[in-house]
Parts: C-alpha cells; structure tokens; sequence
C-alpha cells in the first residue's frame, strides 16, 4: 500500500460554528481521491481546511508531513509547495492571457530564464490541449476550456498533490470526459495525487480509486470506500440513495410512530 | 558536449542545469554534438520535460546531434507526449499577445468609444426620466427600502467625512484671504467672501466631489458586481427593470442627500471660517452679522438647487456605468473609475452652465 499524503485527525470543520465533526480519513499516494456529498454537506469546507484558506476549527490536517495551520510559517509554505489548486470557477487572472496565467506562478517561485519558463508553460498548456489558444484571454474561452487552463496552470509548477473543486459542474458531458481522461493520465504519467470535491456520479466512477462521503444531518463522514463497491453494497440507506440517484425512502407511519 | 540528468529530475537540479548549460547549449552548431545520459533518471517532472524539450528544439534550430542514453526511456517517454516541432517558434514573439495598437486605430477606436458612451448616457438619461414621471403617478413603483438604504449610506455616513473637508475648507479660505484683508483693514469681509463662496461654489462643489468618490463610484462597482453575476439579466427576464429597480432608488438617493451634505458642509465651513477670524481678535457677533447680511435666499437656493442636479448627475453617471458593465473582474474596477471621472466631467461642466445662468439671471 502508498504510502499517505494527506492525513486528516479529527478534523471539525466550519465557520465559527461546526458542519462536520470528527472527520478522519487519509489520501495514499497517486491515487484518485474524490470527496463527495449531497449539495451543503460541506465538501468545499474541508477543502477549504486542507488547502489552507480557512483554519479548521480543530483537528490536524498534514499535507507530505506538513502542516498549513498549526505550525511555523516555513513548515506552512512547504505544505503549500505540495500542491496545486483548480478552483470551481477556474479563477483566471481576467486581465492575462492563458499563457501569462501559467507563467504567473513559474515566475514567483523557480529561478528559470524567461525562455524556458515560456516553453514550459506552453507545455503544460498542451498537456491540457490549449496551447493553441496560449494568447487568449480567460473570457475568449468556453467554460470547460478555462477549467483546462486552470489545471494547466495547478500543474506549473509541477506539485506532487493536485486539488479539484467541482472540475465537471457546467460541463457537457463530452468535456466532463475529455477532463476526466486528462485527471487520470494526470495520475498515471505523473504519478500525481488528485484530491476531487464533486458530486458527479459519472465522473466519481471514472476516475475515482476512493471516496469519502459527507453528510449534512450527520454532520460527519457515513462512509469510505471504493465507490463501486459503495454503490453494490450500500452501508446505510443515504449512501444507496446517493450513488442510486434516488429520493431517501420516506418512514412510513408506523416507523414514525415508533 | 555532454549533459547528465540526474536521478530524480525535480525544479531544483533542472533549474541549476538549465543555467549551467544554457550558454554553452546556444552555442553549439551543426558541426556539434550534445551527449545526454538520462540513464539513471527515475523521475521526471515538468520542468525536466521542458529541459529535455528546449534541447530537442535547439538541436533541430541550430542542427547539432543528440546522442542519448536512456535506459529507463524517460526522454523517449517526453519526446512521445511532447513533440518538439510543435514548441518551435517561428518568432519571438509568438506566442506574445500584442496588447497596445497603432496610434490612429487608437484614436479612431476612442472616437467610436466616446460616442457610443454619449449614445449609451443619454439612453439610460432617457430611461431614468421616464421612469421618474411613471413614479410622479405611482409612487409606490419605487422600492422605498433601497431608497433609505442608500440615502443612508451616501448621506449619513458620508457625514463625518463631508464636514471634516468641509470645516478644513472654510479654514483655509478664511485663512487666505484673511492674510491679505488685513494689510488694507477689512479682514471682517472674509465671514462675506467665505458665506458667498461656500453657499454658491464651493458648498456643492466640494460635496459633489465627496459623493463622486464615495458614492457614485460604489454604484458602478455594485451594479457591476451584479451584472457580472448575473443579477441584472435575472432581473430582465422577470420582466423587471434595472431602471426602475436598481437606477431609480440610487439616483433619488443621490438627488437627495446631496443638498442636505451640502449644508452640513456649508455650516462646518462656516465654523472653520470662524475660528479664523476669532483667532484674529474678531468679535463671533460681528462674523455673524456679517454673515447673515451677505447670505441671501437666492444664494442659498441656487447653491442647493444646483447640489440637487449635482447629486442627480453623480447617481445617474454611477448607475449608467454599472449597467454598463463588462462580464470579467477588470470591468468592474474600470467602470467605477469611469463613474468618477463621468461626474467630475459633468460636475464642472454643469457648475460653468450655472454660472453662465446666474450671471444672465442677475443673481
């Protein structure tokens, strides 16, 4: 078994007050982790938590050993060297072109010339299969190409742990494919680590190798697994309707009763 | 020539390599030949790929021979994934989007610009006022709360800044003047230069630059924010308009709350003037005195007549750039800067037309 790089203790996790208590689960190296849930349940939360933008209200989370909230500034940058982040929106710089956005991080953090930089960047646009569109600004794109650059841009700087926030919501599903094919060559021709926030029951089953699922009334994790194997043998009557795509079976009266 | 990649290629040994090798690299010619041994490479990250990628570009560029050595077949691996032909570039800039543009296709490109910005205010002047003589016979079209709200925000807490600026303004035109009325005695007639030029000039003037900046810049970036996300079309396929529901309650607003800063500005002034000449062993009957004597009613309605139509401008200019608003982030930073300047622009152009009217109607 890989070993884990990211460890999740008794995590509580929330804005002042707790969404979810008591999370504990950990991420092994190159495998396709996604973190699923019904929509409030607080998946961007501890996503949130992990990549370090809101401190968790307890708990420890360690990313390669290092911690973002609970230790020293240099043991926080390091944690953040780690990995790299797409979010939702894609969050591109609106005034850069797809290029400039890519080469945005290359040039805070590595010591390369121009040059190479450019080079580089313009490869990991290809990798997502954008480099034709290298001198595009975000709003000249569709929705889907932007998530692509986002990736490119995650990718820059080559981090051993990759974190996707909804990568396939808004996407047809012809896109949401053609990203899920790019997330698993991710992991098999780098040996990256993907840590995916989504509820897209077809993407979970294309690339996930393990999930963890939250839930809002239990405010907590219901279960951990293989997502197939989830979906075969359901643990509890949430989980099967959740990977079932149905409505909770409602109590009948005489349950309600007891 | 010969370059060794070493076992685990990661940022920091390519980034070293790339700078050691990189002079001698450009300066190999056909005649050359580069030795790579990436024999003992186990891991190869991004930034190794694009150091084996620019020694593939330069060798077909420059046309010396790579002689390789790859037992564990990453470079083979790279040159797969990562055709060299496709990064060569045909030139320097190419893949460099050229952002400024020839000087007369700027000027033509503003012309169109500034013409189409008069077209798109005068549109929205249109629209507001009707929406204001539909409002004159149903008063309850207007979303009151919004009303308050905003007259709460550009009013009563734009005060303490208004009268801080307002207070220093009649100091230092009290003091100014002062300086040179004492040489010839009649420093009193300060307390009348500083009751004319508050009530008629620079009362509303000042007032008007406040809202600008406080206010008027804050609609456009609200409504711009809104149109960005999506708000105003929600409001649009309701069968809403923005107008009415978005333009009417901030413009009114503005309107409003302008003549009663003007006056707390105006009063503040007047204490700032005061302490002046109270400093200069004036007696507080005698300033008041004066000033109730140069104070007219035609002086003080015409000062807040015109601070009304200064409010009107600032609210109409801000919402007008909101509505206007681009869909990115950028737009919506370049839409309250161009509400500021709207109104100042307009601002000064109105207070010379006063002017100009005052003097004919012999005020």
């Amino acid at each position: 078994m890989n070993q884990a790089v990211i460890t999740v203790t008794d995590l509580t996790a929330g804005y002042g007050k707790p969404i979810l208590n008591h999370v504990s689960f950990e991420v092994r190296e190159g495998e396709i982790f996604v973190i699923l849930g019904g929509s409030g349940c607080g998946k961007s939360t501890i996503l949130k938590h992990i990549i370090g933008l809101q401190p968790p209200l307890s708990g420890e989370i360690r990313i390669l050993g290092d911690r973002i909230f609970g230790g020293d500034a240099a043991e926080a940058q390091r944690a953040r060297r780690h990995f790299g982040v797409m979010y939702q929106s894609g969050a591109l710089f609106g005034s850069m072109t797809l290029l400039e956005n890519v080469c945005v991080p290359l040039e805070s953090f590595t010591a390369l010339p121009p040059d190479a930089r450019r080079l580089l960047a313009l490869m990991k646009l290809e990798q997502v299969g954008l480099k034709e569109y290298a001198t595009f600004f975000p709003a000249e794109i569709s929705g889907g190409m932007r998530k692509r650059a986002a990736i490119a841009r995650s990718l820059a700087l080559s981090p051993q742990i990759l974190f996707l926030d909804e990568p396939s919501a808004g996407l047809d599903p012809i896109t949401s494919a053609e990203l899920d094919r790019l997330i698993l060559r991710l992991r098999d021709e780098q040996r990256m680590t993907v840590v995916m926030v989504t509820h897209e029951l077809p993407s979970i089953y294309a690339v996930a190798d393990r999930c963890v699922m939250l839930d809002r009334e239990a405010a907590g994790m219901i279960a951990t697994g293989v997502p197939s194997e989830l979906r075969d043998n359901p643990p509890s009557e949430k989980v099967r309707a959740f990977f079932n795509r149905e409505p909770e079976r409602k109590k009948t009266t005489d349950e309600v009763m007891k | 020539m010969l370059i060794e990649l070493p076992e685990q290629c990661t940022q920091g040994a390519i980034e070293n390599l790339w700078r050691k090798n990189r002079k001698a690299v450009k300066g190999l010619k056909a005649a050359d030949s580069l030795s790579l041994d990436a024999d003992r490479v186990q891991f190869l990250d991004g930034t190794g790929e694009a150091f084996v990628i620019a020694l593939y570009r330069a060798s077909a560029k420059q046309g010396f021979a790579i002689q390789c050595r790859d037992a564990q077949g990453v470079v083979a691996r790279t040159l797969e994934q990562f055709d060299p032909a496709r990064f060569a570039e045909s030139s320097p800039g190419q893949f460099v989007r050229k952002r400024g543009t020839k000087l007369l296709v700027q000027l033509g490109e503003s012309a169109v610009g500034l013409w189409n910005d008069m077209v798109d205010e005068f549109a929205h002047f249109g629209a507001t006022v009707v929406a204001l003589l539909r409002l004159l016979f149903s008063p309850h079209r207007l979303r009151w709360r919004d009303f308050w709200l905003n007259f709460e925000r550009a009013g009563m807490d734009a005060l303490p800044i208004t009268m801080l600026v307002g207070f220093l303004i009649g100091l230092i035109l009290a003091f100014m003047s002062a300086a040179s009325l004492k040489q010839f005695g009649v420093e009193i007639y300060v307390a009348d230069l500083i009751c004319i030029g508050l009530f008629r000039e620079l009362g509303p003037i000042i007032t008007g630059i406040i809202l600008t900046g406080r206010s008027g810049s804050a609609f456009a970036a609200e409504l711009g924010t809104m149109k960005v996300n999506e708000e105003i079309d929600a409001l649009t396929t309701f069968g809403l308009s923005p107008t009415e529901f978005l333009t009417l309650p901030r413009v009114l607003a503005a309107t409003f709350v302008m003549p009663t800063l003007t006056i707390f500005s105006i009063l503040s002034g007047l204490v700032g003037g005061a302490f002046v000449l109270l400093s200069m062993d004036i007696p507080a009957v005698a300033y008041c005195q004066h000033i109730a004597g140069s104070l007219s009613l035609n002086n003080a309605l015409f000062g807040l007549g015109k601070s009304m139509v200064f409010g009107f401008l600032i609210g109409q200019v801000g919402c007008t750039q909101g509505l206007r608003t681009g869909r990115t982030a950028d737009a919506v930073g370049r839409a309250a800067t161009a509400s500021v300047v709207g109104s100042l622009v307009l601002i000064t152009i109105f207070d010379g037309g006063f002017a100009v009217l005052a003097y004919f109607m012999g005020f």
